[in-house]
């Protein structure tokens, strides 16, 4: 039986216009929330999301939520820990469909993109007295451009860098042990020193663009942004000597060819002795124990380079706070007591991380440096002194986004490479980093 | 489906008038008549299915594609702009080039190759099965060994370097990962390793439907194992090769994977060696992703292969003719 054309393309045209209705729903974008109220009662049912933490942390993490609803009967915590991978999509994916969750970890680069979209409730406006809790360095991190003196987040738990390197390799290429680099100037020179000893056996240390910017450039005294920092100003002859040195190093076999692109196997690299600088973190120097016990017992640990700044950026974890969160008490309350002195320390002593709380720094866990010839007990005690003169000059700009670093990384990887030359790599990254940091300013 | 019975012409009439005279009729002859919207209900819900996760996303990403949406931040409705800006973008025709370039080098070698490899598995001989599992492994190899693998293999200090050097046939190690056009070759490579033992199992089922008679027919006029391969074997299994020149096509023209494994997440020093896909991935992901520009670049890539897609069928319909 056939239809008549009028059915026909009534029925078409209802079908192509739930679709056209339903797929304009994707140009939505975050909606201007509503702010949650405090009540004074701290109660309710919050959820908290976790990073990977099951089931490592388990114990712990548990054990910090049952002390707090022991402490808040009426409150009720639920705790959902999310692998890494895909990580930050569901936080994306969660958000766009308005289901955060109450209390939510958060890496600086998902707290910018909620904070900027007016996602996460001021937590400073709520506590005022908070502030004073937290290592400066930390807490400052979670402020946001254009957004005054609010802050975003309470600081969790965080990694400073450290420098790691293998002693004997040091002693083979003429260098002292005793006397790291403490500057990226020096830090090359002695990178050419590795390399003209090495005969291609071994390299100084991973090229990897991404990983050493913008932190080489402000350790060189090279400004980022402008006073009102809404533009890049990184065009400077400083600059420009630091790519015109990596593209020397490079050519002169100072880094293994392939981490120009990539970095994921320092640690077997390193592990392998055949890396004189290891990762600048602490955690790696556990990792280094358990897979080569030979390279670790040779492993020496020293602070990070900080050049003409003299004190070191961090990288922070945070709790964020939805904005309207139905029961603000309660996940203000929360976040605060996950991230105090106490819980903080007790968290240290189950992973290599760092209380960002002041009280908790103060531990003197962390002034331990053993007989100084344990390398993870040094680190600790290193980190926790680099931590605490720890500034905000030396973290990455919030301007610094994902697609600006690799956009500045593109340029300067044809200029190692000897493709372009360095003036024009900076040059080009400028104008590129720029023009994205126009596009985002887009409100 | 049983055809209903005719029904008979004339002017139309009164929706009642016509039920009744239709259930007369299913009275008549037993049979039930047919409402135009029954296939649909089969249909409906693999339709929905397909609306759901196929049509309305695609849909939707041309919506997305006239618009300046970013992550969490709804966007405006911009016309045409992305695609202007892609046009003007050099950073796309890089992208695009290399991906027809990719298209272009390796659906030959995807055609051809894996043919000439299930022409030789095809032997009756004892432990051949051993040859063709072989061959298949790569398929099924999870992507993040084949990376290492093949890392290992093409690294500057890797096996080829080493043996290049100790034969003294370079000086200085070729720079397999580490330069654009060989990166892009390097991915190359290994999207052909991969897609050898795929495509062969293809080329074994047509193959098996080649009568041995022609061959033997062949045989006894004199032909040799060339002649009879050119004569016979390709023009019996044409269809399936451009099956697989369609197929290969699309895969080469969606390639992401190998590059990203080999050349990291820049996609090449300076991002030479990126792809469309690459591209795309690079331009929307992350928190400041560009969702209405990767989807106009999205866009662009359908079409692209659309074209190419016509392009496979147009000449399987030429050779039906």
């Amino acid at each position: 039986m056939t239809r008549s054309n009028a059915t026909r393309t009534a029925v078409a045209t209802l079908v192509a216009g739930t679709f056209l209705a339903v797929s304009a729903c994707g140009v939505g974008g975050a909606e201007d929330v509503r702010e949650g109220r405090k009540t004074g009662e701290v109660s309710g049912e919050i959820t908290f999301r976790t990073l990977q933490l099951k089931p490592k942390f388990t114990g712990y993490v548990q054990g910090v939520i049952d002390a707090f609803e022991k402490k808040y009967p009426g409150a009720k915590v639920r705790w959902e820990d999310v692998p890494g991978d895909g990580y930050n999509e569901k936080l994306v994916a969660d958000a766009q469909a308005g289901a955060l969750p109450d209390v939510v970890n958060l890496s600086t680069d998902s707290f910018q993109l909620l904070g900027d979209r007016g996602l996460l409730a001021d937590v400073a406006a709520l506590d005022p007295e908070v502030a004073k809790e937290y290592v400066p360095g930390a807490w400052e991190q979670f402020k946001l451009p254009g957004k005054g003196d609010g802050v975003y987040a309470y600081p969790w738990y965080v990694t400073p860098e450290i420098l790691t390197y293998n002693k004997e390799l040091f002693e083979k290429s003429g260098l002292d042990p005793a006397r790291p680099p403490t500057s990226v100037e020096q830090f090359f020179d002695y990178a050419d020193k590795i390399a003209a000893s090495s005969g291609g056996r071994y390299s100084a240390f991973m090229a990897d663009p991404k990983g050493r910017l913008p932190g080489d450039w402000q350790k060189m005294g090279v400004p980022i942004l402008s006073q009102a920092q809404d533009r890049f100003v990184f065009d400077t002859p400083k600059a420009v000597e630091w790519v015109e040195r990596m593209k020397d190093l490079y050519a002169k076999g100072a880094m293994p060819k392939e981490s120009l692109l990539k970095s994921d196997d320092i640690n077997q690299l390193y592990g392998g002795g055949k890396l004189v600088f290891g990762p600048g973190s602490p955690g790696f120097v556990k990792d280094i124990r358990q897979n080569a016990p030979q390279i670790y017992a040779g492993t020496q640990v020293a602070g990070a380079v900080t050049g003409t700044l003299g004190h070191i950026g961090i990288y922070a974890q945070s709790l964020g706070v939805k904005k309207d969160t139905k029961h603000l008490d309660a996940a203000t309350e929360f976040a605060k007591w996950v991230t105090n002195g106490p819980n903080q320390v007790e968290f240290s002593k189950n992973a290599t991380i760092y209380p960002s709380n002041a009280q908790g720094l103060a531990d003197p866990r962390f002034a331990d440096r053993g007989d100084g010839k344990d390398a993870e007990t040094v680190a600790r005690a290193v980190g926790a002194e680099q931590l605490r003169s720890a500034a905000l000059d030396a973290n990455t700009p919030v301007q610094w986004t994902n697609q600006v670093g690799d956009a500045v990384v593109r340029e300067m990887q044809k200029a190692i490479q000897g493709e372009q030359d360095p003036r024009t790599a900076v040059r080009k990254a400028q104008e590129e980093a720029n023009q994205l940091l126009a596009k985002s300013a887009r409100k | 489906m049983t055809p209903g019975p005719a029904r008979p012409d004339g002017p139309a009439r009164p929706a009642r008038a016509r039920r009744k005279a239709l259930a007369a009729m299913e009275a008549e002859t037993g049979l039930v008549h047919r409402r135009w919207w029954t296939p649909y209900l089969f249909l409906a819900p693999g339709l929905v299915m397909v609306a759901l996760f196929s049509l309305w996303p695609f849909v939707n990403t041309v919506v997305l594609s006239l618009t300046d949406a970013q992550i969490l931040r709804g966007g405006t409705f911009v016309g045409l702009d992305n695609y202007t800006r892609a046009f003007a973008d050099p950073d796309f025709w890089t992208a695009a080039g290399n991906s027809v370039l990719y298209l272009v080098v390796c659906v030959p070698c995807l055609v051809l190759l894996p043919l000439a490899l299930a022409v030789l598995v095809q032997a009756k001989v004892p432990g051949i099965g051993f040859f063709r599992s072989a061959f298949y492994t790569p398929v099924i190899a999870s992507a993040v060994v084949v990376g290492l693998i093949w890392q290992w293999v093409l690294r500057s200090d890797g096996l080829v370097n080493t043996v290049f050097r100790r034969l003294s046939i370079v000086s200085e190690p070729v720079p397999f990962l580490t330069d654009s056009t060989m990166l892009l070759v390097s991915a190359m490579i290994v999207t052909v390793w991969k897609g050898l033992g795929y495509y062969m199992v293809f080329y074994l089922a047509a193959l098996g439907n080649v009568s041995p008679s022609l061959h033997e027919a062949a045989a006894l006029d004199g032909a040799g194992p060339v002649r009879r391969f050119f004569s016979i074997t390709v023009p019996q299994v044409k269809p399936m090769m451009l099956l697989v020149g369609t197929l290969s096509a699309i895969s080469a023209l969606r390639v992401f994977t190998e590059i990203y494994i080999l050349g990291g997440e820049s996609g090449g020093p300076g991002g030479g060696a990126r792809t469309l896909p690459f591209l795309i991935r690079q331009v929307g992901l992350g928190f400041s992703g560009e969702t209405g520009y990767a989807c106009a670049l999205s866009i662009l890539l359908f079409l692209l292969t659309l074209v190419f897609s016509l392009l496979g069928r147009r000449l399987s319909k030429g050779d039906e003719t």
